[in-house]
């Protein structure tokens, strides 16, 4: 049966054939559809890691690059004092300094060469003491940054799971040292650098910057000091801040100029951390949004048509169908002859579209690129392909019925 | 005969009225889609009333950094445009202003967060705005750091209510303004002239700027003609390599070429080395024509289908006309021409779609203070790209069409 139909579908092969390539492209454009909008879904579904609420970000521009010592110290200084005004006025809970935080447009990446070649990418951040308790992100293992790592003649850091599972697999990483090399891409080691030596004193279950429906990535928090004795150690870029339960929006006039009266020359951007989450959230909707009316545009603009091609191929062919039920078939028989022909060309097409589109785990992608985890991959590869025969299926619904409504003795009337 | 032929057309589309929509309604969503995308790239990259002179400016928005393991990408300083970029040959004027920041003020509660832009006093020649009351700030202005800013419309309002703002004055970032002038919104996609508020630049609260050879800074320059623009980029891109870079042991060279627009743009999008000083704007074009046509496949593919299947309808009428003599090339000019007037009648319906989504685009705020508008330029890419999609989705069809057997043809049988 189907190799019979499989020569009726040859014989009309250069109308077929265009059929099947429009096939083929709606499901590539199903798919990357489907693959952006479930990629997110899982995303969000990932612990977050941190807790947001009566949160507020204070970003701070210093106005003048710290290149120089002089000034850095004097940046310092001011920092020390406008931490101090922050925390003493009324209705603050608690406050933190950090390089960057949720939701926050600066990103830090770095990466680290472990002994053995094996290279690790990693987002990275630089905390005070107070930002996992003023955060409540869940501690798994050690602890977090504090005065103990005043002393210490190595670098603490703190890794989330991800990361201490990618460095140290199923063994515990508390107190262990992250045994580095020197990157083969740098030139020579500078004699007077002495390489820094990363110790690890705590995990995170994890901290996605990002938000919600960011990829889930490797973290690592350095400490961030104001009272060390490195006069070279970085600053803060910006400052966070708990408020007590009920505070109003006007706070915010009074915290700013507190904050300007102590540091008279720079300016402070304050915002709520939920209006920066749902700016977050916005960016990444609003490109899928856009794609998907689109997409959705596309798909009906396909539909009718294949509608209209499988009609007209149907009245076409409407000597055939009369001889068919002459010979005796019912009218079920020729109304599955139709979508069977249409199962069949739909599935040439998904063929060639899955094996296209299975090439894509297979190039030599980035890291970067290769964000989606395979579960995901295959259920948007396995949805897309039920999208597009449900699509198929109900386009040559109508021109079937068209078909079996045909008189045998009409129908052969025309010979 | 044309006449002859274009009632014919007529005919035929209002006979198979359910093919004559899908085909329409393909038609008009392409076009919508890319008249819409034309549209947004006009509105940020075309000529503008407030920057009338776009055509022989050349802008620095970008400033790289690099060494042989670090690379370091911001705007340029204002050190690096006052002590290189001025007295350039072939420039007619040049203004230097600071990238546009958010600042806040608060007015009996409320909070009021706006866009401020440094600039000197040359950013008013150059960009022509529409003064609604008062005037811009002058060059003495800006060399006595007064505290003088001109603002928008919409800021007139939500500081002052509906009455005047020149001599009245505002806070903002903790600074006081005496309002000098008011300009009419401008939209935040014209990345030059955009802001809500403007004040000299010797205003900014330190001077530390000043000693920045990275930093925060954009610079324009108004060439003579246009002849004399790759000299300046030449010029600048030379006097570059004499820079002293803060930080030699790290960085050794830096990139911050005048350029285009949309030079300027290919740069930012990373198209091609950012290393060098000559932007990839026809890779950069490359791009865009193929995403374009990625995105026409699928319309296209849909229309060739329909225009068979309209033709093999037809089989019996083409099998007369050729059984009477009529040549292919004759029946394919009439089949092009029937698609043509079909998609051009598409194209109306994408235009009166792509006018609404635009004004529904304006209302979101995507950018802010934006007038969308499907001007003459913007009308003939339109048409230019209606009339070509015609073409193409046409001659496939119309190819199969000449080819028909007369004698089967007129049998109505042409399912082969």
């Amino acid at each position: 049966m189907t190799r019979h139909l499989l020569r009726l579908i040859w014989n009309r092969k250069r109308q077929n054939f265009l059929l099947t390539l429009e096939i083929f492209f709606s499901f590539l454009t199903v798919f990357g559809v489907v693959l952006f909008a479930l990629h997110y879904a899982n995303n969000a579904r990932q612990p977050l890691g941190y807790q947001i609420e009566r949160i507020w970000s204070l970003t701070v521009d210093r106005k003048e690059s710290a290149d120089d010592v002089a000034v850095k110290t004097r940046q310092r200084e001011t920092y020390r004092q406008l931490l101090a005004a922050l925390r003493e006025l009324p209705r603050v809970e608690g406050v933190a300094a950090a390089f960057t935080g949720p939701y926050a447009n600066s990103n830090w990446g770095g990466g680290m060469w472990l002994a053995g070649g094996r290279q690790i990418q990693h987002g990275v951040n630089r905390a005070s003491d107070e930002f996992l308790e003023l955060f409540h992100i869940p501690l798994v293992a050690g602890r977090w940054f504090s005065r103990e790592d005043d002393a210490a003649s190595w670098t603490p850091v703190v890794l989330n799971r991800r990361l201490a599972a990618a460095i140290f697999g199923a063994e515990n990483p508390i107190g262990r040292i992250i045994d580095e090399e020197r990157d083969p891409n740098d030139g020579p080691a500078d004699p007077n650098d002495t390489p820094e030596v990363k110790r690890v004193i705590g995990v995170i279950d994890d901290f996605r910057q990002n938000g919600e429906l960011s990829t889930a990535e490797n973290y690592l928090f350095y400490r961030m000091r104001l009272d060390g004795p490195d006069p070279k150690a970085a600053l803060p870029d910006r400052i966070f801040v708990r408020l007590e339960p009920g505070t109003p929006a006007a706070f915010e006039e009074a915290l700013v100029k507190r904050a300007m009266a102590v540091a008279t020359d720079w300016s402070f951007e304050v915002q709520p951390l939920e209006t920066m989450r749902q700016d977050r959230l916005r960016q990444y909707a609003v490109p899928l949004l856009m794609v998907a009316t689109i997409a959705a545009f596309l798909l009906l603009m396909v539909a009718l048509g294949l509608t209209g091609v499988v009609w007209q191929g149907v009245t076409q062919r409407i000597r055939e169908f009369g001889l068919r039920r002459a010979k005796g078939a019912t009218m079920t028989n020729v109304r599955t002859q139709v979508l069977a022909e249409m199962v069949i060309m739909t599935s040439i097409a998904l063929v060639a579209g899955v094996a296209l589109v299975a090439q894509l785990p297979l190039l030599p992608l980035p890291a970067a690129m290769r964000v989606v985890p395979a579960s995901v991959f295959l259920l948007s590869l396995g949805l897309s392909v039920a999208a597009i025969y449900l699509l198929t299926l109900a386009c040559g619904w109508y021109p079937s019925r068209l078909a079996t409504r045909v008189q045998p003795a009409e129908a052969l009337h025309y010979e | 005969m044309l006449t002859h032929y274009l009632s014919l057309a007529v005919k035929v589309l209002l006979r198979r009225k359910f093919f004559t929509f899908i085909s329409l309604f393909g038609i008009s969503f392409t076009l919508l889609v890319l008249t819409v995308v034309t549209a947004l790239f006009d509105h940020t990259f075309g000529p503008d009333t407030t920057e009338p002179y776009q055509g022989r400016s050349l802008y620095v928005e970008r400033a790289v950094m690099y060494g042989p393991h670090s690379t370091m990408s911001s705007s340029g300083g204002f050190k690096l445009f006052d002590r290189y970029a001025r007295d350039l040959p072939g420039v007619e004027r040049l203004s230097l202003y600071e990238n546009g920041h958010t600042v806040h003020s608060y007015l009996d509660g409320r909070k009021i967060s706006s866009k401020l832009k440094r600039t000197d006093d040359q950013f008013w020649k150059i960009l022509t705005f529409t003064f609604l009351e008062g005037g811009p700030y002058g060059a003495a202005d800006v060399a006595e750091a007064r505290p003088v800013a001109v603002i928008n419309a919409r800021t007139r309002e939500r500081f002052f209510g509906t009455g005047s703002a020149v001599g009245q004055t505002l806070e903002a970032d903790g600074q006081r303004f005496h309002v000098s002038g008011v300009v009419e919104d401008v939209s935040e996609a014209r990345t030059v002239p955009f802001a809500e508020i403007w004040v000299p630049y010797t205003t900014a609260k330190t001077d530390a700027y000043k000693r920045e050879v990275i930093g925060d800074w954009n610079a324009v320059a108004l060439a003579r003609d246009t002849a004399a623009m790759p000299g300046i980029h030449e010029e600048f891109n030379s006097r570059l390599a004499r820079v002293e870079l803060p930080d030699p042991t790290h960085y050794q060279a830096i990139v911050a070429p005048f350029e285009t627009k949309f030079q300027a743009f290919a740069r930012e999008v990373n198209v091609g080395d950012r290393k060098d000083p000559e932007s990839q704007v026809w890779q950069l074009v490359g791009w865009l024509s193929l995403l374009c046509l990625l995105f026409v496949l699928i319309p296209t593919v849909n229309l060739v289908n329909i225009n068979i299947s309209r033709i093999m309808e037809r089989a019996s009428e083409i099998g007369v006309r050729k059984a009477f003599g009529a040549p292919a090339r004759t029946l394919v000019g009439q089949f092009l021409l029937e698609n043509v007037l079909l998609t051009l009648l598409g194209a109306l319906g994408g235009f009166l779609l792509s006018m609404l989504t635009l004004r529904m685009l304006e209302r979101s705020g995507v950018f802010a203070y934006a007038r969308f508008t499907l001007n003459p330029r913007v009308f003939a890419y339109g048409v230019t790209l209606a009339v070509l999609f015609g073409l193409v989705s046409g001659v496939y069809p119309a190819w199969r069409m000449s080819r028909l057997n007369p004698v089967d043809a007129l049998k109505g049988g042409a399912s082969r």
